[in-house]
């Protein structure tokens, strides 16, 4: 049975598709079946993260409407097996979706023998944000440690326990999850940033992991690769610990401390 | 030593005088009727007015009390729900009667468990069986909790940008950081007793303070917010 994780946010440009996109490339390396959709209609971007953009052919609102089959819509990633993309339209709005068009989407993903489908939102809390959480069992929801972040964080876990289908129906609620993302220890230490432990107090959700603000991320993204799949670097060690840690696993907390740059380092650069 | 004073609850009997015209020269011509019947039984009676139509124009209440006092009778008092005769009955120096919905109140009295049939009961009669409406989870940023008629207890925080409003007391046990409303419905007495207070605003029967102008020390752990005077006060607990 497969089980659906919105990603949001509330707010813009902390981090969604990113999330998405690597927290989906992970659990297909680990095996699963997984389908990633992007709900941001009008405004796609997990194509081009993910480097699929030059293969969509039938979008996620094509589906909706009966366009086209939900086969002739995903696109198989290159890079990792079990993973697929659906991809958002450019060229119409968010009322393009219907809730009963999503759901007739996500029961044919389930037919179709996907573990997990990753429901990429678009920011704010209107209709495209709250189809993208409707049918969610699960929420991963993104956080930037900075007051308005966290705030609007706040206003979407309000929303998830009130408007989502499990909450409507009376259901178990849906699981939540947070991820900090762009985590800077230095100016956490400078007080230019909230510490982890402050957003974490006042959300009040188990914490699946922190991932440190790098230029990796923007150069994964801008090449079309989920920063997961970058060897070497600290968001994508990150990336991985949220896997796991969302698979059950005991990890402990890692990025969260100044990194000191040791002598050889402050010689020869990087 | 003596008492000097008692004050006690008592049930009295009193004559209701029911109004279902708003044209005063028909009211006044019956009424003058009816009473030179029996001048006697009349004379030093308490009334209660209790009009069934509205609206009424400003002045009627008015004429009537005068008019019942050159009958020689003792208006003592209004029974009614409208705000208007409600204000102008102050105005008059005349005592506010609620009016009973005896519907409601039978069905409260038979069916208590019935929880939607009390709810509909609460806005007419006080009901104390009802017990504080009880809030386990945060209340989180854009939602807001209201507890009609009765006291409010949210054993969770109350986060930025998150309103508690409550007919009564609100209890709050965690960090409230949102806006807290006590005696919502114009209730003085209603208090705040928080765990830790950080809120945007408190407010006790319409008179608020503004985070920036509370106190750090009110801060730091239980405190009990109350109205004297016109004031909102804070007391360390």
């Amino acid at each position: 049975m497969a089980r659906v994780i919105v990603v949001t946010s509330g707010k813009g440009g902390v981090g969604k598709t990113t999330t998405s996109a690597s927290f989906a490339a992970g659990l297909a390396q680990k095996g699963f079946k997984v389908a990633v959709i992007d709900f941001d209609v009008g405004l796609r971007n997990l194509d081009l993260i993910m480097g699929c953009e030059r293969r969509v052919v039938y979008d996620f609102v094509n589906v909706v409407q009966g366009e086209a089959s939900i086969k002739q819509a995903l696109i198989k990633d290159k890079r990792v097996d079990n993973l697929f993309i659906l991809a958002a339209s450019q060229t119409r709005d968010k009322d393009a979706l219907t809730q009963e068009g999503v759901g007739k989407v996500i029961e044919d993903l389930r037919a179709d023998g996907f573990d997990y489908v990753i429901c990429d939102s678009p920011a704010g809390i209107e209709k495209g944000a709250q189809l993208a959480l409707f049918y969610a069992d699960e929420a991963v929801v993104v956080t930037n440690p900075e007051v308005s972040s966290v705030r609007d964080s706040d206003r979407i876990l309000g929303i998830l326990q009130a408007k989502s289908k499990r909450a409507i129906e009376g259901d178990d609620p849906i699981v939540e999850h947070l991820v900090l993302t762009r985590y800077n220890p230095n100016r956490v230490q400078a007080g230019e940033m909230l510490a982890m432990e402050d957003v974490v107090e006042l959300l009040n959700i188990k914490l699946l992991g922190v991932v440190p603000e790098s230029e990796d991320v923007l150069q994964a993204s801008n090449s079309g690769l989920p920063v997961i799949l970058t060897e070497g670097v600290s968001a994508s060690e990150a990336y991985k610990d949220i896997v796991d840690r969302f698979l059950g696993e005991d990890k402990p907390q890692r990025f969260l401390s100044v990194e000191h740059k040791s002598l050889f380092k402050k010689w020869f650069g990087k | 030593m003596s008492e000097v004073i008692a004050l006690k609850g008592s049930v009295l009997s009193l004559s209701v005088l029911k109004v279902f015209s708003d044209d005063f020269a028909k009211v006044k011509a019956v009424l003058t009727n009816k009473v030179a019947q029996a001048p006697d039984f009349f004379k030093a009676l308490p009334i209660v007015i209790e009009p069934e139509v509205s609206p009424l124009a400003p002045m009627f209440l008015a004429q009537l009390v005068e008019l019942l006092h050159q009958q020689n009778m003792m208006p003592v008092g209004v029974r009614t729900a409208d705000p208007q005769l409600i204000e102008q009955a102050e105005y008059a120096g005349l005592a506010v009667f609620e009016p009973v919905k005896v519907s409601a109140e039978k069905v409260d009295k038979a069916d208590q468990a019935d929880k939607s049939r009390a709810a509909s009961s609460a806005a007419s009669a006080d009901t104390p069986d009802q017990g504080a409406l009880m809030v386990k989870t945060a209340v989180r940023s854009g939602q807001q909790v209201y507890a009609k008629g009765r006291d409010l207890i949210v054993t969770a925080a109350i986060n930025p940008g998150a309103e508690v409003v409550a007919d009564g007391h609100i209890h709050v046990y965690g960090k409230a950081k949102g806006k807290i409303f006590a005696g919502s419905n114009g209730n003085r007495q209603a208090r705040i007793f928080v765990q830790q207070l950080d809120a945007e605003m408190v407010c006790i029967a319409g008179l608020y303070q503004m985070a920036e102008d509370i106190k750090p020390e009110y801060k730091q752990g239980w405190v009990e917010i109350c109205l004297q005077q016109d004031r909102l006060v804070f007391n360390l607990l």
